[in-house]
């Protein structure tokens, strides 16, 4: 594994009881870069940030990150390699402030943003810090997800559907987080269905589809892609 | 389709809204089910269109909103009851009972409308007039080589078509069928799909489904949802080719 | 003014503060239970026996020198054990969890009951045999001896101390629960585990900490209470009933409703010993079945609790061990040989019990329902039995049917307040119902209390055989198990028995289809009830008396644990079961207690390496020995035919 490489995925299948939910993912992220799963619902991309993460117990194949295969491992260790994860639903827990939910992953290795660069990063957050978790509308506890684990030093970040169900402008800001993000050497997988959020920001785009990658396309390339890659998406 | 009468719709529900503390899983959707057709429910994920089909099978009670079920207040009756006026559902997750035999598990629901099911002293002989139909039903489907399997043994794509089995059992009015293919191959969707349409003459069918192939090939209507509303309706060609839908599914125009 | 009511103020405000003392010890137990609870989901009956390892350990660390004799080691007061012992028994918890309680979290809420209740007796039976059933006496440490005068009562220091220092743990804990980073990991993990997994924490162990802080709590109630109440093995047990009513009431996974809920209902409890005597034992328990009527989720609860699938052996068509013809011939063949070779007495109990754990196994088994509360129905017929044959003169027939009939009331009774609950609460109202009968009978005239109804006359069946004849009295008891044995299986195999299957195993779907599972449920617990009710007629004939023994949830758990050991959703496990236990406790009988440590290990092994009983293992194993043969089969034919089926390639 040469040091540029972070994330390769090779065969990876995986099952929710007999239900199968991954047929052979192959893909790879580089250190640095934004990559996106995109594809419709149900298509596979949500069961592969969980399988990375070690949530899907049933699972063969192999998710090496630099060096270590970490295919199968428990999502604690997966962590202490500085995976994080945040899932679709937002987790944001809510019997916890703002404040609180922020804090609550610990910090596993250097390198972490301080709370103050975060809520520099956020500062809506800052106003809202003492408000219970459930009180947040849809963007600010998207805001909270993504803020809470840039914390812990953790150097790739796995994202779903950040961008769900939020208004343009918070659409905006988000995809100006990310970037800000890459700037700062972290490495993203993002899951997305809106592929024109994700081509603005996006280093490389994988189709997926039955749980196996179908197309891919590079950033280069997006202006000749797009119709192709809308098709996959389209109603 | 043929053009059926105005009054003739199945299902009417008006302003159906489900909150849970301060947030609107479902706001105000107004959703109108014509005899006879293939209405599908889709919409990216967290749209609300599991949300919605719990409400109008009452597995969900209602925050607002009411349910007209062929001109009858359905709006505050128990899940069971709406079973027994032909409301039939199936679930996202294999609905079947995993220790009885295919056969048994078709034959549990072609015993609910026969009203022996209290006889705790009667022999379970009396359950062999049923075994005609079982027989059929099982046929219909593609399963009567397995009835005597137990049914945790088959295949998931077996499963599936044998709890469609068990719903068509109780010849339902209205079909409520939550991801019919979700979880399964190529070849089973094909299965499951031409199965949908073989039942569904003189049947409603009121289908969520992901798979927009098989909504396309299967739907005589579709309503679009997304954040919790009703975003567009009409036939596949008209909802594929509105500009709303194209956004909510690939995403906004950004600047 | 007080005087005008007739009662003095000091008898209202002694009553008072013991309440409120009980109450205190209420709160902390219910406060370890509700947290084990919220965070691990187990209903953890052995509390009790962590807290009479609390007072146990503080009396211990008293008598070092006398139990360890020439070793020099000093005697450790209270205020040592205050600082030693709840640490112990948290790590004795911490032990337990490690080695037992985490092996059945994925499964049903039952099995994490029917574990603890195993633990519970193991330790309680262990402590019984070493030290008996008589208490051992603390005294109130020095330092808080005396007391003060308020006017119309006397405040002993030590008593002041308890309530002052529970109260400070209660609240403190709740607290650092409500407002600590550890706090907040611990609330977190309960809302979504597999995310604050992801966060890099190690939920598993994080769970053992908490489970060995519960019951750390329990220590600590323990080493408060030995100066109060008497250091026996019987402490737990006398309270963990009503601890778990508490719970009920506060909601099952909230703190503050814990400790709110146990500081109310010891107040309470106190003020019913002042007003209405008759009814202190019993307050808590009608209270929790009027809050569960109100109010399902209990006083502060929000969650509903979640309902997994029990284990259950995979029953093969045909199968010879679940051919009730079968064994309904062979059971009566084998029932007339047997007074040839062994005392009728002992063929009459292993049938009563038999029939008893059968009644059950149609509640547990068939339908799915973990009732813990069964010893009700049992030892009401046993006790309307004996008093209508005893006192009122019915012949037999009529006497037991009237039990039969009494029980058959009470459960229908039961069950309609019961049933509209699922899972863990359903068994803990079960159980705090049975209660009430068991502290009704404790107090009525006509039971006789401690005495029980003695010398019950077997009479004449039908005015021509006397059962005064051993034999007579063993065929009869035979015919009416056969009967019943043979009743279960008509119904097992009904109509309605093919719908409680259906509920058992997939209710939604159930539901979903048109039944109203409710009315169905309702109908199987009353049919389970009466025939519980038969058995127990029976045995108060058998062996001529009813005792208070009969209603306690021991009994109950008697037929949990014949059912379990034979094999639950079977039709010869519960028979198989009462075989066994019968046997256990007869080749026992000479060891005291011993027999119930072996009951609760037997419970142990059976939760965690034999869920599915005997009978259900045999037959698992008779099945995957039938598939071998198929598949072998399949394959010789499949091996001559060129073409490949569908069938072997795609299931």
């Amino acid at each position: 594994m040469t040091e540029a490489i972070g994330l390769t995925v090779s065969d990876l299948h995986a099952w929710y009881g007999d239900s199968k939910a991954l047929h052979g993912m192959n893909f790879e992220v580089r250190r640095g870069e934004i990559v996106t799963l995109l594809g419709r619902n149900g298509a596979g991309k949500t069961s592969t940030l969980r399988a990375i993460m070690g949530l899907i117990r049933k699972q063969t194949g192999a998710i090496h990150f630099g060096s270590q295969n970490i295919s199968g491992r428990l999502p604690e260790a997966i962590a202490k390699y500085g995976i994080a994860y945040c899932p679709e639903e937002r987790g944001i827990f809510a019997s916890l402030t703002v404040a609180e939910n922020l804090v609550l992953p610990p910090i596993l290795g250097k390198g972490g943003m301080t709370l103050h660069e975060i809520y520099g990063l956020f500062p809506n957050l800052l106003d809202r810090r003492a408000s219970p978790g459930t009180r947040l509308s849809g963007g600010e506890q998207q805001m909270l997800a993504i803020a809470r684990i840039l914390r812990t030093g953790a150097t790739l970040l796995l994202l779903d559907e950040p961008t769900e169900g939020l208004a343009p402008l918070i659409v905006k800001q988000i995809g100006a987080v990310l970037r800000s993000l890459k700037d700062r050497g972290l490495t993203v997988l993002l899951v997305e269905q809106n592929f024109r959020f994700a081509s603005r920001i996006a280093d490389r785009h994988y189709v997926v589809e039955n749980g196996r990658v179908i197309d891919t396309l590079a950033a280069a390339d997006v202006a000749d892609g797009t119709d192709r890659i809308e098709k996959y998406l389209k109603v | 389709m043929t053009a059926t009468p105005a009054q003739d719709n199945i299902v009417v529900a008006r302003g159906l809204t489900k909150r849970f503390f301060d947030f609107a899983a479902v706001s105000e959707v107004d959703l109108t089910v014509r005899r006879h057709s293939i209405h599908a429910l889709i919409g990216p994920n967290g749209a609300g269109k599991t949300t919605t089909f719990n409400l109008l099978t009452k597995f969900l009670p209602l925050t607002s909103g009411n349910i007209l079920y062929n001109g009858d207040d359905i709006t505050l009756e128990s899940p069971a009851r709406l079973a027994r006026r032909g409301i039939v559902r199936s679930f996202q997750i294999s609905a079947i009972f995993p220790l009885m035999s295919a056969a048994e598990n078709v034959r549990i629901a072609l015993q609910r409308p026969s009203g022996i099911s209290f006889r705790f002293w009667s022999s379970k002989r009396h359950l062999h007039r049923f075994d005609g139909r079982v027989d059929e039903l099982l046929d219909a489907v593609g399963l009567l080589e397995y009835r005597d399997r137990t049914a945790a043994g088959l295949s998931y794509g077996r499963r599936r078509a044998l709890e469609l089995a068990t719903t068509l059992a109780l010849e339902p009015e209205l079909m409520l069928l939550d991801e019919p293919t979700s979880g399964l191959g190529h070849e089973d969707v094909d299965r499951i799909t031409s199965l949908i349409r073989k039942i569904s003459t003189n049947r409603t069918i009121l289908m969520v489904e992901h798979n927009l192939s098989v909504v396309a090939k299967l739907a005589d209507t579709i309503t679009v949802l997304a954040r919790g509303k009703v975003l567009a309706e009409g036939s596949y060609a008209q909802v594929s080719g509105d500009p709303r839908v194209i956004e909510a599914y690939i995403g906004g125009v950004d600047d | 003014m007080m005087e005008l009511i007739g009662i003095s103020p000091a008898l209202l405000f002694g009553q008072l503060l013991i309440g409120l003392i009980n109450g205190v010890f209420y709160a902390m137990m219910s406060l370890g239970v509700a947290i084990i609870f919220g965070m691990l989901r187990i209903g953890n009956f052995v509390h009790g026996a962590q807290y009479m390892l609390g007072a146990f350990g503080t009396w211990f660390l008293l008598q070092l020198p006398l139990l360890f004799p020439g070793l020099g080691l000093p005697s450790l007061g209270y205020w040592w054990a205050l600082a030693i012992v709840p640490l112990g028994v948290a790590v004795v918890g911490a032990a337990m969890e490690w080695l037992f309680i985490r092996r059945v979290y994925d499964l049903d809420h039952a099995y994490g009951l029917l574990l603890t209740v195993g633990l519970a007796m193991l330790i309680e039976g262990l402590f019984n045999v070493r030290f008996g059933a008589a208490g051992q006496q603390y005294g109130v440490p020095e330092s808080l001896q005396g007391g003060m005068r308020l006017g119309f009562m006397f405040l002993p220091y030590y008593r002041l101390w308890v309530i002052v220092a529970g109260l400070v743990i209660c609240f403190g804990t709740w607290r650092v629960i409500e407002r600590t980073r550890l706090g907040s990991y611990l609330r977190a993990a309960t809302e979504n585990p597999d995310l604050v997994r992801t966060f890099g924490i190690n939920v598993p162990r994080m769970l053992m900490l908490t489970y060995a802080f519960g019951v750390g709590l329990a220590g600590l109630a323990g080493v408060m209470a030995a100066p109060i109440y008497q250091v026996s093995p019987q402490m737990g047990q006398s309270i963990i009933v009503t601890i778990f009513a508490v719970v009920v009431i506060g909601g099952m996974g909230s703190i503050f409703g814990a400790i709110v809920s146990g500081l109310m209902l010891g107040l309470i409890e106190g003020l019913t010993k002042v007003f209405y005597p008759q009814a202190s034992t019993t307050v808590i328990f009608i209270i929790m079945a009027t809050v569960l009527l109100l109010r399902p989720n209990g006083l502060f609860g929000k969650e509903t609790v979640a309902h997994h699938v029990a284990d259950f052996s995979t029953v093969r068509t045909g199968s010879l061990l679940e051919n009730g013809r079968f064994w309904l011939a062979a059971i009566a063949i084998g029932g007339m040989i047997f007074p040839f070779f062994f005392y009728p007495l002992l063929g009459m109990k292993i049938l009563c019990l038999a029939l008893f754990a059968c009644a059950y196994n149609l509640l547990f088994g068939y339908v799915g329902l973990l009732a813990f509360g069964h010893a009700a129905f049992f030892g009401a017929s046993a006790y309307v039995t004996a008093h209508c044959a005893a006192v009122w003169g019915f012949a037999p027939e009529a006497a037991l049917l009237s039990g039969v009939a009494v029980a058959t009331a009470v459960g229908a009774l039961f069950g309609w307040l019961a049933i509209r609950r699922q899972g863990l609460y359903f068994a803990m109202i079960t159980l705090a119902l049975a209660q009430i009968a068991y502290f009704y009978a404790v107090q009525a005239p006509w039971t006789h209390s401690e005495d029980g109804i003695q010398g019950v006359p077997r009479g004449k069946l039908l005015g021509l055989i006397d059962l005064d004849v051993s034999i007579n009295m063993y065929f009869f008891v035979l015919c009416v198990f056969l009967f019943g044995f043979g009743l279960i299986y008509r119904i097992v195999h009904s109509p309605f028995g093919q719908v409680l299957k259906s509920i058992r195993e997939n209710e939604q779907r159930a539901i979903s289809l048109g039944y109203s599972t409710n009315q169905f449920k309702q109908v199987a617990f009353t049919i389970s009830a009466a025939l519980a009710g038969l058995a127990g007629g029976l045995k108060a004939l058998v062996f001529q008396i009813a005792s208070l023994a009969d209603l306690f949830f021991t009994t109950s758990a008697d037929a949990l644990l014949m059912t379990l050991i034979g094999g639950v959703g079977t039709l010869l496990g519960p028979v198989v079961g009462a075989v066994i236990v019968v046997l256990i406790q007869k080749e026992l009988a000479t060891l005291g207690s011993w027999v119930v440590v072996v009951q609760g290990a037997a419970f142990v092994l059976c939760v965690l390496f034999l869920r599915k009983g005997v009978v259900g293992t045999l037959e698992d194993y008779l099945g995957a020995r039938e598939e071998r043969r198929r598949l072998a089969s399949l394959a010789r034919i499949t091996e001559k035919t060129p073409k490949h089926d569908d069938s072997s390639r795609n299931s």
